[in-house]
């Protein structure tokens, strides 16, 4: 209490023009480091800030300087208050102060100017407010007698200055600590220091906001003060001030250090083992075991294909001696059909349209072009581009049904953003995002990319909307702002660093809007690709390495921001890299990193990284996708599904629609038909999912189908350990140990007339196992 | 002046979870220190993931010097969920003087109360009105239904910006805390939310084990079951228990005991022994049984999805099932606001007063507890929205209307006041604070217990534990 105290009423600011002196008295006195001396200073103010300072002797405040942060830290621009779009009780901000144009005019001119009152400045009806001297529905915020009460009041009585050319401009904003890595339950005094463009520095500590990656981790409060817990881990504290944030990473390792021959002595088979075992070092964390062929089989099998191994296949690579199997049984995956199906399957979710609101004919075509897509194995960025750039008809050109379901700019800006550049956007739609950088300027930018895709034929018409519908690119179309009316020139959302050295960075590039008949899409797909974009590289290659490891290095895979970061910052840039240096060849990064030794890691946990939860010290273990297990049933029980509206035979992982009914594959988890995409599918698992695998007449008719496993197995009269053998290579991709193979013997020496029922019970149990629904 | 400060300090420190709390036993903490890493404010669907997994060492051991506990006046709570933020003026709030682009198409009614009126289509409700209290004064400050779901839900307001689309949690919900405190007999689960988990309904760190069970399908189809709760044809009880024997033999996966490691699959196994529970109790398969329900009574409720749910929440209730939510979807009216209400309030009036009639006539409504609203109220000014033909209103924090009947309530009372044009509750301003440890008090839980997260973090029930003294 006491810190947080000192902390708020401490700052006391001395702003000089050329020299800044900052006096804090809970921490430091500094004067910055460009200051000049102080007797070059004639002519310029010195201001001391200090509520025993009468108002009279401060320079008047300025509305950009002095009065927005006040207003931001009170909560009185927040988007609970009158920061939301409409304001409260008719008086509107812009959310945290973004809009400073706005902001002015809403408190010195509307409302017929009676918010305040220069002559008598206390009686203005802001500060009337702010004090709950009349009754305000936000309560009291400003205390009379409090140092922001004064300087609001002292604005006032000036006559509402705002800043002018001459005074400095908000620059840079920093976060500083005095170090690095912090101890379990240690605290520390955060700075926030705002750099202006005279060189001056403010501390806007108190009038900042703080945010941390890993609350659990380190905790921050709303005085800068961080935190340690007591667990080991990392995180970043993101403090914001004025539209600009900085962040600060930190680590609490381990208090046990570990012995570096340790590392030194695990394996190293590629770049992505050395960028984690660094990070393992720093947490002083050892990983896991690499794991046994078997479970390496089914894992691989499951993450790349989305398929169990068969009985032979298991038997097979379990059997094979050569030194560099598991390489070489990686290489078979990626050559099989059921690669398409699988990440066709994954991108589905992210693209795959209701087929009542564009049409079953256009959502097949959607799919069929997926597939293609991954059968042919296209390069990401030519893929990419040909969904972005696609013209054509809905029936002939899946690629193009994106534009028929999200048919204005906004639409299609969103999902490109969220889905190729890993930033959600949906915000900076209608405002400055509060944490992020993007505002409405650069999601209208973004959005004009999309202005002059044009459409002919027939719209939609939900429920049926079955007809055909070409996408053109036509002669005009501007996407403009929506507070200003400007049209905007398509703009992508960063720049790429061949631009940075040749511009200055308060301006961004626009990309010059060529006449029809070029497409502005086509700059939009140039950018993405272009070789130094190393953010449309990493995105693709997290979303990769999280569909592997069960979460992303940025996770969720399409939340990349300053407040969300990377737990290997190394990796995610190298394996960027990467995915360019192989041309964006997927099967090629999905070698590299299914072949690491860090991929290979046991799930089991040693006794230093059982608190790891994203630097990939072990595996996570997590539940199967909905088709992965409906397919997996289909294929251990022998006995196959037959979905409506696919021919006979069709495996869940080549539906064409989440619409077709099953039960099983609603409890796992698909995606709600119902909801637009990009989807997200909930990995929990449910008191559902177990009375399903229990008790659903689905898989009681499989497990007791006349043709089904059991069956079999009982007409071919095998010797009992045989048959373990098969059911144990079948459905678990291992052979029995030695344990079980004795614990299960007894059931099987019975007589052969119950043998069936027996090993429908033994393939009921096996399948209502973690083992069989879990990747391990 | 300076009081005020500390205190909203210190229960700003407390529900962040930033400070521990200085008076925390040193056993508890100790207890806790191995436990575990955990994204608390994950997400749905992001690092919750592993969170789920924690219900073993979700632990809400009680400070020594806590209280006794409550008078437990409701042993059920039966919350009616209007997701979407119902309105207040065509509900329980209605404004005939205000102008008309305010009061809207409906008129009023007198209800059975003197002097309070409800809308035009609660004619059922209104006339039971000795019956129920409505609160006009709960006000809060998020807008959108992402956070205003959690507030309402949970009684605690979302730690970080939250979308209208989101699906988070950060506190554990009403039921699941209900789920916690009380076991349901029979197998049963504690806690259902039918026809689906409303937002932010889960159970937070308090693990898989609260989570609602959802019965997704349609009780008002004659050919209704709880899905999977019974054994597959041409199974028998005796084969299913020699199934689950042989299953203990071929389990062999290795589980994670270590509570830092967040084995998900020990969570699966907690669902596999509730479902067993579940398959083997005939009182449990009893309540699903709405079949046996005599069709006047079927009939009372309305032979519609939401009727029907409805009646199969009392017969949860008879059976013993301490918290249920009816999921009631599609409050959020934008547009055509009086077209869409016209057509859905009649029916919705009718069910929830024969729910209220018929729990009494069972000598139940003492003890159950029944609760309608939403995440907000709707702004007062109508307007229509670019590309809508028909006008609506919009969300609108600043006042909203919440029923509640049985359980100890007296009923005929209004709490609270809104302004003559329904801006802003005016009168006995509260918090979803205080409604949510109204809630808590009824139910005989202390909404000022601590309790322990995974990781050993104390956190407050309810920040501010006060309840609507009117209410209990």
């Amino acid at each position: 209490m006491n810190i947080q105290r000192r902390a708020r009423s401490a700052n006391r600011i001395v702003v000089g023009l050329g020299a800044t002196m900052l006096i804090n008295d809970s921490r430091r006195i500094s004067i910055s480091s460009g200051s000049r001396i102080l007797g070059l200073l004639a002519g310029y103010f010195l201001v001391f800030w200090a509520s025993s300072a009468g108002a009279q002797d401060l320079p008047a405040p300025k509305f950009e300087l002095d009065i927005q942060p006040i207003l931001t830290a009170n909560g009185c621009n927040a988007g609970g208050c009158h920061g939301k779009s409409r304001g409260q009780n008719g008086f509107a901000l812009s959310l945290l102060g973004f809009d400073d144009d706005f902001d002015y005019a809403a408190i010195v001119q509307e409302s017929r100017g009676r918010r305040v009152f220069p002559a008598d400045p206390d009686f203005s009806l802001l500060l009337q407010k702010a004090a709950g001297l009349v009754p305000h529905g936000g309560g009291v915020r400003l205390a009379v007698d409090g140092e922001a009460y004064q300087v609001v009041k002292a604005w006032i009585a000036a006559g509402m200055p705002r800043s002018s050319a001459a005074d400095p401009v908000f620059e840079r904003l920093q976060l500083v600590a005095s170090q690095q890595s912090l101890a379990p339950g240690q605290t520390l005094a955060m700075q926030v220091l705002a750099e202006y463009s005279d060189g001056s520095t403010r501390d806007v500590t108190s009038t900042s906001f703080f945010q941390s990656s890993e609350p659990t981790v380190v905790s921050v409060n709303e005085h800068g003060i961080v935190r340690a817990g007591e667990l080991p881990g990392d995180a970043t504290i993101m403090a914001r001030y004025r539209g600009q944030i900085a962040t600060w990473a930190t680590v609490i390792p381990r208090s046990e250090p570990i012995d570096p021959a340790k590392f030194a002595a695990l394996p190293r088979h590629n770049f992505i083992d050395h960028l984690v075992w660094d990070k393992l070092a720093r947490l002083n964390v050892l990983p896991s075991e690499l794991v046994n062929d078997e479970t390496y089989l089914r894992r691989v099998s499951l993450d790349l294909i989305g398929r169990l191994p068969t009985l032979e296949e298991a038997r097979e690579f379990i059997d094979d001696t050569r030194p560099n199997k598991r390489e070489v049984f990686v290489d078979r995956l990626l050559a099989r059909p059921e690669y398409a199906d699988f990440w066709a399957n994954k991108w589905a979710d992210l693209l795959r349209p209701n087929p009542y609101r564009v049409g079953i004919k256009a959502t097949q075509s959607l799919d069929a072009w997926l597939r293609d897509v991954f059968r042919q194995n296209l390069p990401y960025d030519v893929w990419v581009r040909q969904l972005l750039t696609a013209q054509g008809s809905t029936w002939r050109n899946g690629a193009v049904v994106l534009f028929r379901d999200r048919r204005e700019p906004e639409e299609v800006a969103t999902l490109v953003s969220q889905l190729f550049l890993g930033t959600r956007l949906e915000c900076a739609k209608c405002h400055q995002h509060p944490f992020e950088i993007y505002g409405q300027t650069d999601f209208y930018s973004l959005a004009a990319y999309f202005a002059r895709v044009g459409y002919k034929g027939t719209g939609l018409s939900t429920p049926i909307s079955g007809s055909e519908e070409m996408i053109l690119v036509r002669e005009n179309g501007r996407v403009a702002h929506p507070i200003t009316r400007e049209a905007l020139d398509p703009r992508p959302l960063w720049k790429l660093p061949s631009e940075l050295e040749s511009s200055t960075p308060a301006e961004t590039s626009q990309t010059p809007l060529n006449p029809f008949p070029h497409d502005p899409r086509e700059d939009l797909a140039d950018w993405m690709a272009a070789p130094d974009n190393d953010g449309f590289a990493e995105a693709a290659a997290n979303r990769i390495w999280g569909e592997l490891f069960g979460r992303g290095i940025v996770d969720p895979v399409d939340d990349i921001r300053a407040t969300n970061p990377p737990s290997n910052p190394d990796l995610l840039q190298a394996l960027g890299v990467e995915f360019r240096r192989v041309g964006y060849d997927q099967k090629a990064l999905l070698k590299t990193i299914v072949l690491s030794a860090v991929y290979q890691l046991s799930s089991l946990p040693n006794s230093t990284n059982n608190q790891d939860h994203r630097n990939f010290s072990r595996h996570y273990r997590r539940l199967s996708r909905a088709e992965v297990i409906a397919d997996a049933l289909a294929d251990v029980t022998g006995v196959e599904d037959h979905w409506p509206g696919m021919a006979k035979g069709a495996r869940a992982m080549q539906m064409w629609t989440f619409r077709a009914d099953s039960e099983l594959l609603d409890v796992f988890g698909r995606p709600d038909p119902n909801q637009d995409p990009p989807c997200e599918r909930l990995p929990e698992a449910t008191m559902t999912q177990a009375l399903h695998l229990m008790n659903t007449q689905t898989i009681q008719a499989k497990i007791s189908n006349d043709s089904g496993l059991p069956a079999r197995l009982t007409a071919q009269n095998l010797e009992p350990t045989a048959l373990l053998e098969t059911l144990y290579l079948t459905v678990y991709n291992r052979r029995p140990s030695e344990t079980e193979t004795a614990r299960l013997l007894p059931l099987l020496v019975g007589e052969n007339t119950t043998r069936r029922k027996t090993l429908e019970d033994l393939l009921w149990a096996m399948i209502n196992t973690p083992e069989f629904i879990y990747e391990n | 002046m300076k009081t005020d400060a500390s205190q909203s300090l210190f229960h700003r420190r407390t529900l962040n979870g930033e400070y521990f709390a200085s008076n925390i036993s040193s056993v508890a903490r100790a207890s806790r220190r191995h436990a575990l890493q955990l994204g608390l404010a994950g997400l749905a669907g992001g690092s919750f993931l592993n969170l789920l997994a924690m219900q073993q060492q979700a632990s809400a051991a009680r400070l020594p010097d806590e209280p006794t506990p409550l008078k437990r006046q409701a042993t059920s709570c039966i919350l009616i969920w209007m997701d979407g933020g119902p309105t207040h003026f065509e509900t329980f709030d209605p404004k005939p003087e205000a102008p008309i682009e305010i009061r809207g198409e409906f008129h009023s009614i007198p209800t059975k109360i003197p002097g309070v009126h409800f809308s035009e289509h609660m004619t059922k409700l209104a006339n039971m009105a000795d019956k129920l209290a409505v609160i006009r004064s709960v006000c809060h400050n998020q807008g959108n239904h992402g956070a205003g779901n959690h507030y309402m839900m949970t009684g605690m307001p979302p730690r970080i910006p939250v979308g209208c689309g989101s699906y988070v949690s950060f506190h554990p919900s009403l039921g699941s805390v209900v789920a916690h405190e009380y076991p349901a007999p029979f197998g049963l689960p504690s806690y259902f939310s039918l026809p689906s988990m409303s937002r932010s309904g889960g159970p937070n760190f308090l693990g898989a084990k609260y989570a609602p069970f959802v019965v997704g399908a349609d009780p008002n189809h004659n050919h209704f079951r709880v899905r999977d709760v019974e054994l597959p044809n041409g199974v028998e009880r005796p084969q299913f228990e020699s199934r689950l024997e042989v299953r203990k033999l071929v389990d062999t996966l290795p589980r994670f005991e270590d509570a830092a490691v967040a084995d998900p699959v020990k969570s699966m196994d907690e669902y596999y022994r509730q479902g067993y529970d579940l398959i083997t109790t005939p009182e449990a398969q009893k309540a699903f049984d709405i079949q046996s329900e005599p069709d006047h009574i079927r009939e009372a409720y309305g032979r519609n999805a939401f009727g029907q749910r409805a009646l199969l929440a009392r017969r949860l209730v008879e059976a013993g099932v301490p918290f249920i939510t009816l999921y009631d979807g599609g409050w959020d009216h934008h547009a055509d606001i009086f077209g869409a209400l016209r057509d859905r309030l009649p029916s919705w009036d009718q069910t929830v007063a024969t729910l209220i009639d018929d729990l009494q006539n069972r000598g139940l409504l003492e003890t159950t507890l029944v609760i309608a609203l939403g995440e907000f109220g709707r702004t007062p000014a109508i307007s229509t929205l670019p590309g809508q033909s028909k006008p609506g209103r919009d969300h609108w924090a600043n006042a909203m209307s919440i029923l509640m009947a049985g359980g100890g309530t007296p009923g005929g009372q209004v709490v609270g006041a809104t302004d003559k044009q329904g801006y802003a509750a005016i009168d006995r301003v509260l918090s979803p604070e205080h409604y949510v440890s109204t809630v808590y008090r009824k139910l005989g839980i202390d909404p000022n217990r601590i309790y322990y997260t995974p990781n050993g973090r104390p956190t407050h029930l309810v920040s501010d534990g006060t309840p609507i003294s009117e209410l209990l």
